[in-house]
């Protein structure tokens, strides 16, 4: 079974209000891929990282999305987010009165309904704070209520590295951070690559952020299809020649890509 | 004896099918057998604490400031439809109206009038607790008397026995001369067979400051009175209210923010959570006085509702007879939101949890800003009980 | 530009002052007071069905024993004694505007009316007093089967039926003191009826003119907008300023059927003796749609909430409003909305201005039912006062009953802020007119909802009232 993928996305349709955004979507991610998802702006990008997780404005007009053996199409996204599955936002919830340690110590509670064993937890708190060069008192401080914008990024890396999941898919964590910032969420994100089996898939449209990262995979979505995928030297090739080349004719929305 | 009396009068009375002009306590067979407030758990240095006061002593501590209230009287005329000539009687006017002054005086209630001395800031609360029993009927007045540029601090405790029932009626008056500052904390965590009311109203003079915290939480009918004379120049009024209402829970509220003084300041923020089939009434007022030019003022309410079965009545008021201001309302009043629901559940959090999270989170917004861990801890401890 | 148009667009105010003498001989005037003697008078004289004598007995009845609301402005200057409920020309309505008499046309000629006509309305109704002296429709609309007519002809006309089935239905007697007064003592008005499908391109048009000195205007204005419809209907009103009271407590139903739209624009300048308490409501059935353009300027006195009824789910209404209150004025204005279906929503957004002594009431009230799952709505309010002896109040009321409901509010009181008129005196305006610039730029988002004849006609009211009128 070690061949299985771990998310499997079959002919993935979406639309958001009836505007049809995301076209027969393939995807397979194993357990310890790093996959990238590049493309031009308004390409379906976001989408596609809000239909994985089961954003209710995101409705699957065909295709399934199976996760760890389970078909997770028309879950919740606590269901998906308890199967494993994680999703680092743009713009992250602010809710004063819960602060950002006791959110991430509920989660993790609802998540695995286990009691969280407190000591335990602080020290590992503290350790990926101290990672993602964190100051402690942001634990205390209301979730992401008056944080900036690099330190919501910061505190959703933060979230990933204590749940923990089997697969985090990163919505444009890179963008409007500046370059000491990209360094350090960077390093979150390797961390997590440490872990042998967590598999990431980077929504990005740049590059910054990879240069540190081991890739194995690149899919480039455009006009809401993969129109094609490579190894992580495809990164490199976009860096340099950015996506004329798989930029589509006005108007199409379904002619078979790069013939 | 029995209780029939219209209280919150809206500053301004508007169409009558709202049903929100004003709220009527109908409570019978109400035997009153207290109406001393319970001596302070402690009196910190440069305070000082007089029980018994009676009313004409509180005229006496009010009437410089009254004096200078009448002083400052214009023509311009009241709004449309002005309830303000209602409350003329007063002592000093409160949210809930001359009705309390006259169920006071009735029942020969004496007041508690703690004082600050002049130029001391007492950082140490003073905190009166009210532990109540089961068939308790209590009445209660409390002055609080800031001397020129001192500081207080009253958190005011209220209890009861889990099933008891009863009733507690109180109205609580402040005055903060030049320079002062009143921090007024009060948390109610009565049990749902208790009637209550809270009355507070305050006069800040020139640079003075009224802070309030009020947390809701208990009790089966409350209704609240929260009414600020900024009456000198450069005075300020904060409130923060959290309330939480369930079952058949009813809370019923009128805070008027009165600038008359220049450049004053009043900023108003209302959380709260109804589920159930609560029902709630807020009446939430600026009104900028001919000659309170360069005030400013802000009102904020939230309200979470989380049940189908919920009645929800608001009336943000802003009147103004002065062209140099800048007043805003803004209320957003509704269910958890789609993107909430769903940052919750993408980190697992189903929407049951999420809906918990959120009512403590709301609560816990304003409970924290009590300089007191432990009432914050029994605080919390008791939104977990209930929900 | 012809002279007529000019007359409109000038902002000389003296245009609405002009006083025709009504000779007697010309002119039937009501004795003064609400007596039942005089509805029956009232009755005879316009010939009504026996219902409809019965309806304005039953009124005045219920008129007698309503109070008046506690909440709004006063209203001591209004002596009932001494206002007369029905003044008419003694000549008949006319279908050709030569036919009108000379004075009457006059009054009408100098306030730009037929132009109007002739330029962008699709048809045109005038009242002059109690009665409607003018009424055309053109040929084109009237193919296409769209009713426009004066009250009076309706209750007995071909659409008698259809009076007799929505006439004060959605605003009974009963709902408050001047609307019983109406139901008493009403006259004139328009009737539309717009069928099925039938969308008519360019507004339909009532003006509304109150000449004669202490008397009161009481038209009724009934609206069906078929299933699918699309209807713009504009009412404008004004009157010469006198120093007796006079009183304006007209009736506007509005029915909106299934996916229809209707939008009702007012540009209200009645003199400034008058005591304008008025009522206005729309029922909205499913998917259909309710606007209202709301510009009330002139009165002594008004008390005026349009109110929405979104009874069909998925129905919505927008409200657009700005008022002016000056020296004297007490203009208690708003809207009032009632959710009902589901999935409705409605905007609320108005901006008022307040100066010279004059007090400018924002109220308003937002219902939502229980059954209204899904409803949504945004109320935006925002005061600017121009100085420190005038009002501006805000007094608006949330009354919600579901938890699946979106409810926001906003509401905002200010004034004019020195650095903008200092910006643009140093480009080199007056402050005047730096002020003038600024206040028509807070009334912009009521005046771009207006056509443009009227949106002109709005700002040279603002004009006028920023030079002190």
């Amino acid at each position: 079974m070690s061949e299985q993928s771990l998310l499997q996305v079959r002919d993935l349709s979406a639309s958001v209000e009836d505007l049809p955004i995301l076209y027969n979507i393939n995807l397979d991610i194993k357990a310890g891929e790093t996959h990238v998802l590049m493309g031009p702006n308004g390409a379906g990008k976001s989408t596609l990282g809000y239909t994985l997780m089961g954003n209710p404005h995101y409705n699957v007009t065909s295709g399934q999305i199976l996760f760890d053996g389970q078909d997770l199409t028309n879950e919740s996204a606590d269901k998906r987010a308890k199967a494993g599955m994680f999703l680092s936002f743009q713009n992250p919830l602010e809710v004063p009165g819960i602060s950002l340690g006791s959110f991430i110590r509920n989660a993790y509670h609802e998540q695995t309904g286990k009691p969280v064993k407190l000591l335990q937890y602080k020290k590992q708190l503290g350790e990926a704070m101290e990672l993602l060069t964190m100051d402690g008192e942001y634990a205390d401080r209301d979730l992401n209520v008056g944080f900036s914008g690099g330190e919501k990024k910061k505190a959703e890396i933060l979230q990933m590295l204590m749940l923990n999941p089997k697969l985090a898919i990163l919505d444009e964590t890179d963008s409007g951070l500046d370059v000491d910032a990209v360094r350090t969420v960077s390093k979150g994100i390797q961390e997590y690559q440490k872990k042998k089996d967590g598999a990431l898939l980077i929504i990005t449209h740049s590059t910054k952020i990879l240069e540190s990262l081991h890739v194995d995979y690149t899919h480039v979505l455009v006009k809401g299809h993969i129109v094609t995928t490579g190894d992580g030297s495809l990164v490199e090739e976009i860096n340099e020649h950015g996506f004329e080349k798989y930029v589509r004719c006005e108007g199409c929305d379904g002619c078979s890509p790069l013939k | 004896m029995d209780l029939k009396m219209k209280v919150n009068h809206l500053p301004a009375l508007t169409y009558r099918f709202l049903k929100s002009n004003d709220s009527e306590i109908d409570a019978k067979d109400l035997y009153i057998e207290n109406t001393k407030t319970p001596d302070p758990l402690d009196i910190p240095e440069g305070v000082s604490v007089k029980s018994d006061a009676s009313e004409d002593d509180i005229r006496d501590i009010f009437a410089k400031v009254n004096a200078k209230i009448e002083a400052k009287k214009t023509d311009i005329p009241g709004p449309n439809g002005d309830t303000a000539p209602l409350n003329d009687a007063q002592t000093v006017r409160t949210g809930m109206g001359v009705e309390i002054d006259k169920l006071m005086n009735e029942m020969n209630v004496k007041s508690l009038v703690i004082t600050s001395e002049e130029g001391r800031k007492v950082t140490e609360p003073v905190h009166i607790k009210y532990d109540l029993k089961d068939g308790d009927c209590t009445l209660g007045s409390q002055v609080i008397y800031a001397k020129k540029d001192s500081e207080i601090t009253v958190i005011m405790e209220y209890d009861s026995e889990p099933e008891g029932k009863g009733f507690l009626g109180l109205q609580t008056r402040l005055l903060a001369e030049e320079g002062a500052k009143i921090n007024l904390v009060k948390v109610q965590m009565l049990s749902e067979g208790f009637i209550h009311f809270d009355d507070i109203g305050s006069v800040c003079d020139d640079n003075a400051s009224v802070d309030t915290i009020n947390m809701q939480l208990g009790a089966g009918n409350t209704w609240g009175g929260n009414r600020t004379a900024l009456l000198g120049d450069a005075s300020t009024f904060d409130n923060h209210t959290g309330y939480l209402c369930r079952n058949k829970q009813s809370y019923d509220m009128n805070y008027v923010a009165d600038q008359m003084g220049k450049k004053t300041q009043s900023n108003m923020i209302f959380r709260g959570v109804l589920l159930d089939e609560a029902v709630k009434t807020f009446r939430g007022t600026l009104d900028f006085k001919a000659g309170s030019a360069g005030s400013v003022g802000d009102e904020q309410e939230d309200t979470l509702l989380l049940s189908p079965d919920v009645i929800n009545r608001t009336m943000p008021v802003i009147l103004c007879g002065e062209e140099d201001v800048d007043g805003r309302h803004g209320a957003s009043i509704g269910q958890l939101g789609d993107d909430t629901l769903f940052y919750m559940e993408s980190r697992g959090i189903d929407e049951e949890a999420a809906k918990k999270l959120m009512i403590r989170a709301r609560m816990e917004s304003i409970a924290r800003m009590i300089p007191d861990e432990a009432i914050i801890v029994r605080i919390q401890q008791f939104i977990r009980t209930i929900i | 530009m012809s002279e007529n148009n000019k007359a409109v667009v000038d902002i000389d105010r003296s245009v609405y002052d002009i006083k025709d003498v009504e000779n007697e001989q010309d002119f039937y005037r009501m004795e003064d007071g609400f007596t039942e003697d005089i509805v029956r008078k009232i009755s005879e004289e316009k010939h009504d069905p026996e219902w409809m004598r019965e309806f304005r007995l039953k009124s005045l009845k219920i008129y007698n024993e309503l109070e008046m609301p506690d909440w709004g402005p006063d209203t001591d200057g209004l002596d009932m004694n001494l206002i007369s409920s029905y003044v008419r020309s003694k000549s008949d309505m006319k279908g050709k505007w030569e036919d009108v008499p000379e004075d009457i046309k006059n009054t009408f000629e100098r306030l730009g009316i037929p132009e109007a006509e002739r330029e962008s309305l699709a048809g045109v109704g005038a009242q002059y007093d109690s009665e409607l002296v003018y009424h055309n429709v053109k040929d084109e609309v009237a193919a296409q089967g769209v009713v426009y007519t004066d009250m009076e002809s309706a209750l007995t006309g071909e659409y008698a039926d259809m009076v007799h089935e929505y006439f004060m239905k959605l605003v009974p007697p009963t709902d408050h003191k001047y609307a019983a007064l109406h139901g008493a003592v009403w006259s004139g008005g328009s009737f539309v009826y717009v069928p099925k499908g039938v969308k008519v391109d360019i507004p339909l048009q009532s003006y509304f003119r109150l000449n004669a000195a202490g008397a009161g205007q009481f038209e009724h204005t009934l609206i069906i907008v078929d299933e699918g419809a699309d209807l713009h209907f504009i009412e404008g009103c004004s009157a010469p300023k006198y120093n007796v009271a006079n009183l304006h407590a007209g009736c506007v139903e509005l029915f909106v059927k299934k996916n229809a739209r209707l939008r009702y624009s007012t540009i209200e300048n009645w003199s400034k003796n008058m005591y304008n308490l008025n009522t206005k409501r729309a029922l909205v059935e499913e998917g259909a749609r309710m606007e209202w353009v709301s510009g009330s300027f002139g009165s002594h006195t008004s008390y005026l909430y349009p109110m929405t009824i979104l009874k069909g789910d998925h129905s919505n209404m927008e409200y657009t409003g700005i008022t002016f209150a000056g020296k004297g004025q007490n203009l208690d204005t708003g809207a009032k909305v009632i959710h009902q279906g589901k999935y409705t929503s409605s905007v609320i957004s108005t901006k008022s201005i307040s100066k010279s002594g004059g007090i400018g009431t924002y109220r308003s009230s937002v219902t939502i039912n229980k059954e209204a799952k899904h409803a949504k709505t945004s109320v935006s309010c925002d005061s600017l006062m121009l100085d420190s002896i005038s009002r501006a109040d805000t007094i608006p009321g949330m009354d919600i009953r579901t938890n699946d409901a979106d409810v926001g509010h906003e509401a905002k009181i200010g004034r004019i802020s020195d650095e903008a008129v200092f910006y643009l005196m140093s480009r080199g305006l007056s402050e005047e007119d730096a002020r003038a610039l600024i206040v028509s730029g807070f009334a912009n988002p009521v005046s771009k909802e207006l056509p443009l004849e009227y949106a002109v006609e709005m700002n040279n009211l603002i004009k006028l009232e920023m030079s002190g009128g």
